[in-house]
Formats: C-alpha cells, sequence, structure tokens
C-alpha cells in the first residue's frame, strides 16, 4: 500500500485529539448536564458546538497539509474529490441510493488514511459548493465522510483479491451505517427540538438516552435511507471495485509518492525530504524525470545523477 | 463606494441597476457595480443568525427572513450560486414542518387548549414506551412553530450568505496554513466540469465502436475510462503545477515549527478539557466555555503562525473598503441590538407558550431589522457577469495565482 501523504506522529495526535474533541460535538446530547451553569439554556448548546466544529476541522486539516502536500497528491485529491463530487447528485433524491462512499473507500484503501480523510473532507466540500450548498449541516457531513476515508486506510494491508474486495464490501456498509447513524445525532436536539418523547433529556443516564436516540433513528432513517445506503455502497464496491482498486493502483505507481526524490547539487548538502523547500529550478528538473520513475517505485530514482 | 449621503442612497442602485448595456453610461453619479468581499456577506449573516438565535418571537423572525430575502434579491450577481436561496427557504419550511409533526405525532409540550384527539397509539416496551398521537394542543404545536421557525430563520440568512458571496473568492482568503486544502477544492471545482466532457468522448468513442449496450456492462465501460483519464489528467496537472513552482516553501527556524505545532496541540487538549467542562456540571465554570474560546484561539494562532511557512503571491486580491466594513458592521449591529433587546425585555423575544400569548414588537427589534436590511442599499450593485464578455476578455483568474491548475484544466474558470 502506498500512503500518498504521510502522517507524522504529531499530526496522528492532532488528528486524535480533535477527533475526541469533534465527537463530543456530536455526542454532546447523552453527556449533557440537567442544570449547566455556564449553558444558560439547553437551546444554547447545540449552537456552540455548531461554532466549534468548523474550527476543529480547520485546525485538522491545516495540520494535516502542514508538511507540504505533495503536487501530485493534491492533484490527486482535487480530481478524485471532483469525481465524489459529480457522483453525489447522482444518488441524491432517489431514497438511500449513496454513490459518494465507494470511491472514497476504494481511494482511502489505495492511497492511505491520511489521504482518504482529506479525500472525505474535500469531496463533500467541493461537492456543497457545487450543488448541495454550505449549511451548519456541512462541517459534521465533511468530518464523517473524512472518518470514513480515514478508517478505510487503517485496513489490514495485506489482503488482496476477493478477501479485499469482501472486507472493504463490509467496511462500506458499516461505514454507511455509521454515517447515517452520525447524521441523525447531530441533527437529533435539532429536528425535535426539546420536549417530544423522543428528545433528549438534560442530565439523564446515558444508557436513557442512547435508548431514545435508538428509537429516534430506527423510526426516522435507519430502516430506510441507511439501510438503502449500505445496500448500495456494498454493492458498487463489489460491482465495480476490482476495476476502480486498479485504476487507483496504477495512478498510485505511476505517481510513484513512495520513491523518494533526492537531489544531488554541487552547491551545499543535499535536502533528502521530498523536495518541497527547494528552489523552484530544482522541482522544474524533478518533473523532468517523471516519465521514467514509472513502473517500479523501489529502485530509487536519482535525478541529477553526476 | 460610500460617497452618496444616506439621503441619495435610495436613488442610486436603482440607476445601476438600469438596464445593463445603459450601465456604465449612468454610472457617473451612481456606483460602480462590484462583488464586495465575500467574507463581508458571511460576517453580515452570522450576524444576523446570531440575532435570530436570541429570540423565539416569530415577527422578528419573520423580519428577519423577509430582511435577509430582500437584501439577497437586490444584492445577488446571476451566478449559479446566486439562485440557492429558494432552496434555503424550501430546508427551512421543512424545519418548521418537521418540528410541528414530531410534537404532533410524538407528543411533548402538553397543554390546556386542546384542538382535536387524535387516537393513541402506546408502542411495546422496546420503544422506551413511547405512545403515538393521542390529543393534540394548541400550546404544543406552537412550541414546535417557534423553535423551528427560530432554526429556519437562522438557515436562512446563512443562505442569503451562500447566494451573496462568491465562494471562489472566499477560497482565494483562507488562511495560508489552509492554502494546499483550498487549492485541492479550486482543483476540484474546476475538473468536474470537464468530467461531463469526459463523459461525452468516452461515449461518443464507444458508439464509434460500435459497442452498444445498457445497462451495467454500458455503465463500467464509460465509467472506468472516464475515471482513468481523470487519474491520468492528475497526473499532467501535478507536473504543470511543479513546473510552475508550486510548493515552495519559506524556511522556518526548528524552534519556531515546535512552538507552533506546541500551541496546536496545547490548544486541542484545552478544547478537549472545554468540552468536558462544558458537558459536566461538577467542575467549576471557568472549565467550560471560557476554557474551550481560549483553547481554540491557542490552537488558531498555532495554525495561523504555522501558515507562513507558505509563500504566495495573489492575482487581484479582494480589499476590504469601507462599503465591506459597513456590511459586516450591520451584521454585528444586527447581533448586539438583538442581545440588548434580549436583556431589556427578555419576556417578548421569548414569548411564553402557556399562557397562550400574541407576540409583540418593540421599537428596539425594529431597529434591529433596520439594521440588518441596510447592506440592500449599503452594498455597490452586483457585477452582473454578462456571459459574452466576460468569455472574450481575458480569463479573469479566480484561483491564487500559484496554484496555475487553469492552463491545464481547458476550462478556465470564470465565475459562472
Amino acid at each position: 500500500m502506498t500512503t500518498a501523504l504521510r502522517v507524522a506522529p504529531r499530526t496522528a495526535v492532532v488528528l486524535a485529539l480533535a477527533s475526541v474533541a469533534a465527537l463530543a460535538t456530536f455526542s454532546w446530547p447523552f453527556f449533557v448536564p440537567a442544570q449547566p451553569e455556564s449553558m444558560a439554556r439547553t437551546t444554547e448548546a447545540p449552537l456552540v458546538f455548531i461554532a466549534v466544529l468548523p474550527v476543529l476541522l480547520a485546525l485538522v486539516l491545516a495540520e494535516l497539509s502542514s508538511g507540504g502536500i505533495d503536487s501530485k497528491a493534491l492533484a490527486m485529491l482535487g480530481v478524485l474529490a471532483a469525481v465524489n463530487a459529480a457522483l453525489r447528485p447522482l444518488g441524491a433524491g432517489t431514497a438511500g441510493i449513496e454513490t459518494v462512499f465507494f470511491l472514497l473507500v476504494l481511494a482511502g484503501r489505495v492511497f492511505g488514511p491520511g489521504f482518504g480523510f482529506l479525500l472525505g473532507a474535500i469531496s463533500l466540500f467541493a461537492s456543497a459548493l457545487l450543488t448541495a450548498g454550505v449549511g451548519p449541516w456541512l462541517p459534521f457531513q465533511m468530518l464523517a465522510a473524512a472518518w470514513i476515508g480515514l478508517g478505510a486506510g487503517l485496513l489490514p494491508a495485506r489482503l488482496r483479491g476477493r478477501a479485499e474486495i469482501a472486507v472493504l464490501a463490509g467496511y462500506g456498509a458499516i461505514a454507511a451505517y455509521g454515517y447515517g447513524l452520525l447524521m441523525n445525532l447531530w441533527f437529533w436536539p435539532f429536528s425535535t427540538g426539546a420536549d417530544t418523547q423522543l428528545s433528549y433529556v438534560a442530565g439523564a443516564p446515558v444508557l436513557e438516552n442512547l435508548h431514545r436516540f435508538a428509537v429516534f433513528t430506527a423510526v426516522t432513517s435507519t430502516f430506510g435511507w441507511d439501510t438503502g445506503r449500505a445496500i448500495t455502497t456494498a454493492m458498487a464496491i463489489v460491482l465495480v471495485g476490482p476495476a476502480v482498486l486498479a485504476a487507483l493502483r496504477r495512478a498510485a505507481r505511476r505517481a510513484a509518492f513512495d520513491a523518494p526524490v533526492t537531489f544531488a547539487t554541487t552547491r551545499g548538502p543535499a535536502p533528502s525530504a521530498s523536495g518541497t523547500d527547494v528552489g523552484s529550478r530544482m522541482r522544474l528538473r524533478d518533473t523532468g524525470q517523471q516519465p521514467r520513475i514509472e513502473g517500479d517505485p523501489s529502485p530509487p530514482p536519482s535525478p541529477a545523477g553526476r | 463606494m460610500t460617497d452618496r449621503s444616506p439621503a441619495g442612497s435610495g436613488v442610486s442602485p436603482r440607476l445601476a441597476e438600469a438596464p445593463q448595456d445603459a450601465r456604465s453610461a449612468m454610472t457617473g453619479t451612481g456606483r460602480l457595480p462590484r462583488a464586495l468581499h465575500p467574507g463581508a456577506w458571511w460576517l453580515w449573516a452570522f450576524g444576523l443568525a446570531t440575532a435570530a438565535s436570541h429570540t423565539t418571537n416569530p415577527l422578528p423572525l419573520a423580519l428577519l427572513i423577509a430582511a435577509a430575502a430582500l437584501v439577497v434579491v437586490r444584492r445577488r450577481g446571476n451566478a449559479p450560486w446566486a439562485f440557492a436561496f429558494r432552496l434555503y427557504l424550501v430546508l427551512g419550511a421543512v424545519i418548521v414542518a418537521m418540528r410541528v409533526v414530531f410534537r404532533l405525532v410524538f407528543g411533548g409540550g402538553q397543554g390546556e387548549h386542546v384542538l382535536l384527539h387524535l387516537p393513541e397509539i402506546p408502542l411495546p416496551a422496546w420503544a422506551a414506551g413511547i405512545r403515538l398521537f393521542g390529543p393534540v394542543a394548541a400550546e404544543q404545536l406552537l412550541g414546535g412553530f417557534y423553535d423551528g421557525l427560530r432554526l429556519a430563520a437562522m438557515l436562512v440568512c446563512l443562505g442569503a450568505a451562500n447566494a451573496l458571496a462568491n465562494p471562489k473568492r472566499l477560497l482565494k482568503a483562507v488562511p495560508g496554513a489552509l492554502y494546499a486544502v483550498s487549492t485541492a477544492v479550486v482543483v476540484a471545482l474546476s475538473v468536474a466540469p470537464q468530467l461531463v466532457e469526459s463523459v461525452l468522448r468516452v461515449r461518443r468513442a464507444r458508439r464509434l465502436r460500435g459497442a452498444a449496450g445498457q445497462g451495467l456492462r454500458a455503465l463500467r465501460g464509460i465509467a472506468l475510462p472516464v475515471l482513468a483519464d481523470a487519474l491520468d489528467r492528475s497526473l499532467a496537472l501535478a507536473a504543470a503545477m511543479d513546473s510552475r513552482g508550486y510548493g515552495r516553501t519559506a524556511a522556518i527556524p526548528a524552534g519556531q515549527r515546535a512552538l507552533t505545532g506546541g500551541l496546536v496541540l496545547a490548544g486541542l487538549v484545552g478544547v478537549c478539557v472545554g468540552t468536558y467542562g462544558l458537558l459536566d456540571a461538577t467542575v467549576p465554570g471557568y472549565l467550560g466555555l471560557p476554557m474551550l474560546l481560549a483553547a481554540l484561539a491557542t490552537a488558531v494562532v498555532g495554525m495561523l503562525l504555522a501558515g507562513r511557512r507558505v509563500h504566495r503571491s495573489r492575482y487581484r486580491p479582494d480589499r476590504w473598503r469601507i462599503t465591506e466594513l459597513a456590511v459586516a458592521g450591520c451584521g454585528a449591529a444586527t447581533a448586539a441590538a438583538m442581545m440588548a433587546a434580549g436583556s431589556a425585555d427578555p419576556d417578548r423575544l421569548y414569548p411564553p407558550v402557556s399562557p397562550l400569548t400574541w407576540p409583540e414588537l418593540t421599537p428596539l427589534m425594529l431597529l434591529t431589522i433596520v439594521v440588518a436590511v441596510a447592506p440592500a442599499w449599503l452594498a455597490p450593485p452586483p457585477a452582473l457577469a454578462a456571459k459574452p464578455a466576460v468569455e472574450s476578455a481575458p480569463n479573469p483568474p479566480d484561483g491564487t495565482t500559484r496554484s496555475a491548475p487553469r492552463r491545464d484544466t481547458r476550462q478556465p474558470e470564470t465565475p459562472r
């Protein structure tokens, strides 16, 4: 498995911390106390979390790209996000047909967890700008999709062939249900208001609120929308998964993300990193070598080998 | 831009909105049509949404929605996103209806004025002992309506920003730390229209080869070549970006990099603690919201500092001028006035549902609405993109000059 985007240890820590905090912005109805001092009215609490989540998301995205995204990874991100954004309206309006997740899962699988996270977030953002519209729901959707891409990248790397497709299809179905649950969870306090029988009860035991949420989500969407979404995602992975995986792997091989780019220059010590802090003249020479990197990425190409 | 006296400001937009061809001749007295900085519209909309969040009184809420709609109608351009506003109005109506229906089906907020008796349907014990329907009280429905209307008003305010602000120009204004991500979004936005062209090309090639057929096989025959085409295109795009110097970063000393990273990490730990403090009533109050806000500010400062590594040049940057400040100020003033109205007269902003009372307006609320609607006249008229004129002109680049995907993606991103 190639990793199009390296996740440094610090980035992983940032990602984990932000994910914990972000999970709280989804699941706060389970834990909200009955008489909080800092939240005078329960109607204010959702707004605090809605305002916090975009900032958290921006922090994570900035941190993931802080090492400098390779231009090939960035172009791949943009193009795959465009494909995802174009796929999304195909399913919209038809109950439960969801066309976004299968490519996200497959791309996360091929290009690694960091790339999958970014792809999930950017796909939904681009889709919102193109067709779906920006609203308070967008950060929640972006984060949930980003988690799906991240999880796909973290699946065991050894699997190949039918086992891989089976695992990916299973993961896709679970992720589709999870996405539906998370979306229901963030909208739960808003859709029901504060005092129907399905609303969360501030200060009640977590289990009781969980029970109420389970009933709410079962009544509103799980058996219709979410099941349809899970089935279409798994079906799409089974039907076109092998071919798409092959196309993505071919692109990853051609891009040669793993191939270390070394520069041998006459002036000063050569920086060994991916060449991001070298001047543009050096980059030119690097891309001039691109076609030769095709094929097996294991032997390190040596541009400017003199 | 703001040289008009307030007395004359009612006239000038009408002049500027005269027929397109006559516009340039008449701007001697009016204002030049131009696009306002998208950030100004978003700040204005956030101000209105904040104001809407501070009341459940349907009168100011309806007036706020009307104010947002008036500004949108007067100041939106003819780009595709400018017509998204209707969608948000529909969504708002759906939210209100959903709230009321939930109250009707699942009960809650019982009241004295029972409008009608529906047959009760008790659900089994696994469903938390819920009963469906039952008596429907006026208070119950009104409570749902008030809550839903507030949410809908906030949504409509954000929808107004969506219709008024150019998202592509907003992407230009993101801080340096998000530069790479925003570049990816710009790539996605410019590639998406090309996919259509790619699909048409592949279909034509299939037909020339005599590959008829419908259904799954045809879908695979089209989808996979399109995907492969898109992936190949991304490699070409990457080479083009490389050759134009994308990815140049400034050298920042290791100490400073450790500092910015430390700020982000410390801020995130603080956010976790603050969230916990917000949700746990037993910890002292300063561990709640104040902690959360301070920690977020710390992390954001770290992020902004880290963004200084990215050096980029901007082609035709959007500037903040007095008009932008005025529009953003209107949003802030709207929020402030509504909060002032709330502290002066909380009962009128949160009209009690039981006993049933008529909602009332106060002068301060009216002032709030006047401030909110002022950008309909304060902002300059939108620069309507007459399509042929724009396309014959040299492409007005919207992305940052460093991203440079324009040359290779065959379709320039003119503001459509």
